[in-house]
């Protein structure tokens, strides 16, 4: 059970040990910027391929469902002409000539029948719109006077010699349509009418509609259905669908409650009726449908693909940069030990000092006790020159200990702190003897007002150790002066060290910051503490400027912003 | 050793110049304290020390300048560098602007008696060798010149140099013993 949990999550373990919060959100940087790069482009095709695929599957619809509606028009115009050819036939036939009565209605009903069953009866009207014949299975309907209606008003004004009306229900009923033909016959005019049975036509139609992809309808000008599918309406209802009368065939697609009905249209030749073709799978478009789940099964395992190599990808980089700042951390170790060796003769030089006191107040000691050199002193006597021991013995240890906390490998650690402070510690801790017996002055021209920033107090004291080494150096061994000023701006701070030594020409300058470049005598100088400094203060957030002399000196000068930030 | 030996101690670290100069002084040395350079070329303005012991870094004028100052003032002063910033190359300035010898500190006080010894040694050869030649000098005048122009010119040199008057005496002495 141990061995699960610490299984648990060894790699974010690994990746982010407590108090490397930084490497975390570099993690996530990464990781983002790494998903869009390789993503980005990635969906950019996904859609457009979608979109194409849905406009392409729209338009195989639309022509599809065009198609078919003006196929199905021109067969239902073919049919009604039929219907219209059958009743002229009979109208124009000698036997109606002489007579109109209603048992030829019967035989001609009888034709029609044979011909087409869709006809349900037949009539002959007078001039006045009185039915003088009929036959059929409502024979109440001879003598009624048709005069006033709607049909029989228009067949008469019309140029053409037949209507076909809409579907009523009229005085039996029962939907129906009825189709008129006119004829005069010595300046009298007859008018022969059959009535038919729309559910033939729907029958017919309902054949087409085959395997229910598709709903067809047939609407009056007023959109009422003359003819419909109970899946989207009942007849002689108001339809949603009011195809426009021109042109007088297309697609159109509406909005219905939020949902989109896509639909094709025809008008008929032979009545005031239209066609609707419409798609019997409506709903909104389905993303995940035909080419697109095609193409989702395509990309999926892609992008699942990527994105993995993109977790990989960042954890590595994470890797990489740890690795580097552990190598940049060793480098400025390295370099921090360096600039102490060049510190050493004149740290070994300082404890030299009181070991010589030491040894001689020894010595002294043995000489005073010893017989040869007269009476013995007695011990009381003795005290002084034991506590000028134990004092130069704290004086050696004070100057290890100084060593050693600057040698000391800290970790990266920003906190408030005052520059000058930390300054003090670097030139009146570890440099005080080595300036004093090499005649050097320090001026201290510190800004009135204490520049407190945030920064990591270790780091610049390394930078400050560098440069007045640097100065010091310069120098080569006369006497001369070391200044250090700070000053505050509005977001940064500058410390600057000025040293009246040998200065450099533009080109030493301009190679300065080189690893490993030094101006020094060989053996003095690793060339490691600029380069170092310059990479300590750019962590910083920070600049590092020269400007120097031939000659005359050099000045360097650290910016740091007034507010470090993480 | 019948005459002590005057010697100079140059240290700007006061404690450890009082305890020498205490050792020494215990040893039977004439001991002179200077703690800084100047200090050192005004108490060896008179003349009359024998060594120097003279520390190098110092505030103010440092030992080399020193060195140089005492040198070239005193003929016969031997110095002897005694430091606690040791180096080969110091070692090799120093000996050339005429250091008798170099240590370090901290020192052994039976090297330092030592070097002091035969520093000692080294002056009294130099100012023998130095007395022969004037010697020799008087000598070839007296070879030509009468005896009034030999006494004026022995007059002059003892004048100038104190201590021919004790070779004088050496010399006087041989005479009897020949005689």
């Amino acid at each position: 059970m141990a061995e699960h949990s610490t299984v648990g999550s060894p790699f974010r373990a690994e990746l982010f040990p407590s108090g490397q919060e930084h490497y975390r959100v570099l993690y996530r940087r990464q990781l983002l910027r790494l998903l869009l790069t390789y993503l980005a482009p990635m969906l950019v095709v996904i859609i457009y391929f979608g979109f194409q695929n849905h406009w392409l599957e729209q338009e195989s619809r639309r022509l599809h469902l065009t198609a078919i509606a003006e196929h199905q028009a021109n067969t239902l115009n073919l049919f009604l002409r039929e219907r219209v050819v059958n009743l002229r036939n009979l109208i124009h036939s000698p036997a109606f000539l002489d007579s109109q009565s209603s048992n030829l209605m019967a035989v001609f009903l009888e034709d029609l029948v044979r011909v087409s069953d869709t006809f349900v009866d037949i009539g002959c009207f007078s001039e006045e719109g009185v039915q003088i014949a009929y036959a059929g299975p409502y024979p109440s309907l001879e003598h009624r006077d048709y005069g006033s209606e709607d049909w029989f008003q228009s067949l008469k004004s019309k140029a053409d010699d037949f209507i076909i009306t809409d579907i009523y229900l009229g005085f039996r009923q029962r939907p129906h349509f009825t189709i008129a033909v006119r004829r005069s016959v010595a300046n009298r005019q007859y008018i022969l009418r059959a009535t038919l049975d729309p559910e033939r036509i729907y029958a017919y139609i309902r054949s087409l509609e085959g395997d229910g992809e598709v709903f067809l309808s047939i609407v009056n000008t007023v959109g009422a259905y003359q003819l419909v599918t109970p899946h989207i309406g009942t007849l002689l209802e108001r339809s949603s669908i009011v195809p426009p009368t021109e042109p007088r065939m297309g697609t159109q697609e509406i909005d219905l409650e939020g949902e989109a009905i896509f639909y094709a249209y025809t008008w008929l030749r032979m009545a005031d009726w239209a066609l609707i073709v419409q798609s019997a799978r409506e709903g909104p478009y389905d993303l995940l449908s035909g080419s697109n789940l095609y193409l989702a099964l395509v990309t999926t395992p892609l992008v699942l693909l990527i994105t993995l190599a993109a977790f990989n990808r960042a954890s590595k980089l994470v890797e990489l940069q740890r690795e580097a700042d552990r190598t940049q951390a060793q480098l400025e170790h390295a370099s921090k030990l360096a600039s102490v060796g060049e510190l050493a003769a004149g740290i070994a030089h300082e404890i030299n000092n009181p070991l010589a006191v030491i040894n001689e107040e020894a010595g002294l000691i043995k000489d005073l006790m010893n017989p040869e050199f007269g009476e013995p002193t007695p011990p009381q006597k003795l005290i002084p020159y034991l506590n000028t021991i134990e004092e130069s013995v704290l004086r050696c240890r004070d100057i290890t200990h100084k060593l050693l906390a600057f040698v000391r490998k800290t970790n990266i650690e920003l906190r408030p702190i005052q520059v000058e402070a930390v300054i003090d510690e670097v030139v009146d801790g570890l440099l005080a003897h080595e300036l004093a017996v090499s005649n050097i002055h320090i001026h201290k021209r510190y800004s009135p007002a204490p520049l407190e920033i945030s920064t990591d107090p270790n780091q610049l004291q390394q930078v400050m150790l560098n440069l007045l080494n640097n100065a010091v150096d310069a120098l080569e061994g006369r006497p001369g002066t070391i200044t250090i000023r700070t000053e505050r701006g509005r977001k940064r701070v500058r410390i600057s060290v000025t040293d009246t030594g040998k200065g450099m020409s533009e080109e030493q300058i301009g190679k300065i910051f080189l690893p490993f470049y030094t101006t020094k005598e060989v053996g003095k100088g690793t060339g490691l503490g600029l380069s170092v400094s310059y990479g300590i203060i750019k962590g910083l957030g920070g600049e590092i400027e020269v400007e120097s002399r031939k000659g005359v000196g050099s000045t360097f000068t650290i910016i740091l912003p007034a507010e470090t930030l993480v | 050793m019948a005459e002590q030996i005057k010697l100079l101690i140059v240290d700007d670290e006061v404690r450890f110049l009082d305890s020498i100069a205490h050792r020494l002084e215990l040893r039977d040395f004439d001991v002179t304290k200077a703690s800084s350079g100047t200090e050192a070329i005004k108490a060896a303005e008179g003349g009359g020390f024998d060594l120097a012991l003279l520390d190098l870094k110092m505030p103010g004028m440092n030992g080399q300048e020193v060195l140089q100052i005492l040198k070239r003032q005193h003929q016969f002063l031997e110095v002897i560098i005694l430091t606690g910033h040791g180096s080969f190359d110091s070692a090799v300035e120093c000996t050339k602007l005429g250091a008798f010898s170099y240590l370090s500190k901290p020192y052994e006080l039976e090297k330092l008696l030592e070097v002091l010894k035969q520093a000692y040694e080294v002056r009294l050869k130099k100012k023998f060798l130095s007395d022969q030649q004037r010697i020799a000098q008087i000598e070839a005048i007296s070879a030509q010149a009468d005896p009034q122009t030999l006494v004026t010119q022995i007059r002059k040199q003892m004048a100038e140099k104190p201590t021919l008057l004790s070779i004088l005496r050496e010399l006087r002495k041989l005479d009897d013993e020949r005689k």
